[in-house]
């Protein structure tokens, strides 16, 4: 007997706990509310199929016509902010094509007593020259050179004048000796604003864009133009262009439509190519660059500007005021050409 | 006859005790009821819900992005808050850690009403958080804006000393490919304010795509914005979207990154004013950084810039 009240009391609190813990399981469930309710809400922004952005088809060789070999002086020595390495498809394919290129860094010889009587080296170097190629100086073509620069186009020389907007930017040197800073520690890649302007052309300030039809950024823009120079160019994409203000002499190459200028934010068609004669002012140093030489249409432009370069018909010995008929280049330039490797070609840096 | 047991003094016993029984029970259940008042008390006069005040503000950063987020995912399982104000003073920060704020802020708003009141700025990543609100509340000063991406990209070449399995190992990617990437988070954060508030906005797209800022009155008229009001406005107007009459302003503050991750210096090297490559850089090696900030970005260059200023 008392075993079995013993039995009974422990199986009467076995289910009492067990009711118990039933009801407080089927309450929890029944009255918890579920702390995670729904799905995440699908952002209709991020399911677009436009959403990812195309890339920029960059193929194409950059040419230039064989024949007649030329030679093409690139100017660094008006702190024009080119290199070779910079420019490094223009001037492979007019080496590949047999043609020579220079980077003419200034004259040697700049010193006291240095020879005036013969003129401006920079003009003497021209005489030798076919073409020649001014990127973004920092320093201004005095009134000889650009004389120099006038009667070489004027005697069939070739002129490619191309600019960024200008900038200002500090340099990297790291110590300024009071009484002997001359100013160069603010270094500017500018325009070849007086040399442009002999040719009726002026290149502007700020820089173009265009937020709704561009290559990926609002800053690449497409140019287009119709024969000559944008012979098979149906979009150049040139990157942060300057546009060209040109006057009744010169015809505009390329333009730019629907674009707006950042300083004055002007939406309208701008002219970012030029020609006069035998000179052309690009408003883009970019489309000459590695890094954009081939995307777009940009290597039938760069290839055109190769052409533009060594199809001139230039008399020798101009421009002929200074300096001594015949001499050769008394520069310290590099020489770029069939006989020597372009890749290994050491870069002269600008003279100051 | 039958003789009761008990005679009438027996009778007026049992009826003493009955009565004395029934006294203390009364007792009994008064000092029950006392002691039960307070929680009845607290039950008839608790508020209806409450309204979460959850910070964005300073730098957005993948740590400051995650406290938010923790703090938005408590106010939905925290079934007494019924409505969260945002209350945002920033300048953006990094675009993966911006657009995590956006879908978190996105989650809470399917779920109850979030109102965001701009008591600073709400540019460029931070307003990119606040465009799932029902609506934005700004003063005339505060700043609101800034749509868009930049991309600061490290000096790319091989390391001197450095062996690399691949040509993109030291950049990741090309040039061209971070024009794309940067082109196409500019579209998802277009997208994104326009599928938000498209119905509300007076810009076209390109426009919004210029990255201005605007003040909060330009902004209430071009629709990126929607009133003017202060946090409590905003408070009052997100209880009244959960229909609360009687609530409670809970704050949820914004989480601080610590100054040494922050910085990713020691203490002994911190500077006072960090670059912004430090703020959003990983400690040890440069990558691009693709950030949604409203702002110049500081560099040693601009310092050194500043410092040569003035001793000009």
């Amino acid at each position: 007997m008392r075993t079995r009240d013993v039995a009974r009391g422990i199986g009467i609190v076995a289910v009492a706990a067990i009711v118990v813990l039933a009801a407080t399981v089927a309450g929890g469930l029944l009255l918890s509310s579920p702390t995670n309710v729904g799905e995440a809400p699908t952002p209709d922004a991020y399911d677009t199929g436009s959403l990812d952005a195309s890339p920029i088809a960059s193929d194409g060789d950059v040419t230039a016509p064989d024949g007649e070999s030329k030679t093409v002086v690139v100017d660094v020595s008006h702190g024009n902010d080119v290199s070779e390495d910079a420019i490094q498809p223009f001037v492979d394919a007019l080496v590949e094509s047999g043609h020579e290129v220079r980077f003419y860094g200034g004259a040697s010889n700049t010193g006291i007593g240095a020879p005036t009587q013969s003129g401006s080296p920079f003009n003497e170097t021209l005489r030798s020259a076919d073409a020649l190629v001014v990127v973004s100086p920092a320093a201004t073509y005095d009134d000889d050179e650009a004389a120099g620069v006038e009667a070489f186009a004027d005697a069939g020389g070739r002129v490619l004048l191309a600019a960024d907007p200008p900038t200002t930017t500090t340099s990297d040197q790291p110590i300024s000796i009071p009484g002997l800073d001359t100013g160069g520690s603010v270094s500017a890649a500018g325009q070849p604003t007086n040399l442009a302007g002999q040719f009726d052309v002026t290149f502007g300030n700020g820089y173009l864009y265009d937020m709704a039809d561009n290559a990926n950024n609002f800053q690449r823009v497409y140019a287009s133009g119709d024969g000559g120079l944008a012979d098979g160019v149906e979009d150049a994409i040139l990157g942060g262009a300057v546009p060209l203000r040109t006057g009744p002499d010169a015809s505009v190459a390329l333009s730019v439509s629907d674009a707006t200028l950042s300083s004055t934010r002007e939406t309208g068609s701008y002219a970012v190519v030029a020609r006069t004669g035998n000179v052309l002012a690009v408003g883009d140093t970019d489309v000459l660059t590695s890094g954009m030489a081939t995307t777009g249409d940009n290597d039938a432009f760069a290839s055109n500007l190769a052409a533009f370069l060594v199809t001139g018909d230039k008399q020798p010995g101009e421009p002929s005021n200074g300096g001594t008929d015949g001499q050769q280049p008394t520069g310290s330039g590099a020489m770029i050409g069939s006989a020597a490797s372009a890749g290994s070609a050491g870069i002269v840096p600008a003279a100051d | 006859m039958v003789e009761t047991p008990f005679g009438d003094n027996d009778t007026a016993s049992a009826r003493g005790v009955v009565q004395a029984t029934t006294l203390v029970l009364l007792v009994v259940g008064l000092i029950v009821g006392v002691a039960l008042a307070p929680q009845a008390w607290s039950y008839a006069t608790q508020p209806d819900g409450n309204v979460a005040v959850v910070e964005i503000q300073g730098s957005i950063t993948g740590e400051t992005a995650s406290g938010v987020v923790e703090n938005l995912r408590e106010a939905r399982q925290n079934d007494s808050i019924e409505a969260v104000v945002l209350d945002v003073d920033s300048p953006g920060g990094t675009a993966a850690a911006s657009e995590q704020l956006y879908l978190a802020v996105k989650r809470t708003a399917a779920e109850m009403p979030v109102v965001t009141s701009v008591t600073g700025t709400a540019a460029s990543g931070s307003y990119y958080a606040a465009i799932p609100s029902e609506q934005i509340y700004v003063t005339p000063a505060s700043v609101v804006g800034s749509v868009g991406v930049r991309a600061t990209v490290p000096a790319s070449g091989p390391v001197e000393g450095e062996v690399v399995t691949g040509p993109d190992k030291n950049s990741g990617s090309t040039e061209a490919e971070v024009y794309e990437r940067v082109e196409t988070l500019r579209r998802a954060f277009v997208g994104a304010v326009f599928a938000e508030r498209g119905d509300r906005i007076d810009l076209t797209r390109e426009e919004v795509s210029h990255a201005k800022v605007y003040s909060g009155a330009a902004g209430v008229e071009n629709g990126l914005a929607d009133e003017v009001g202060g946090v409590d406005t905003a408070v009052a107007a997100a209880a009244d979207e959960a229909g609360l009459d009687d609530y409670r302003v809970t704050r949820m503050d914004a989480p601080q990154p610590s100054l040494l991750s922050q910085i990713g210096l020691s203490a002994e090297e911190a500077p006072d004013q960090p670059t912004t490559e430090q703020v959003f850089d990983y400690r040890g090696v440069d990558t691009v950084q693709y950030l949604m900030l409203h702002g110049t970005i500081r560099t040693t260059e601009t310092e050194t810039e500043v410092t040569a200023n003035a001793n000009a």
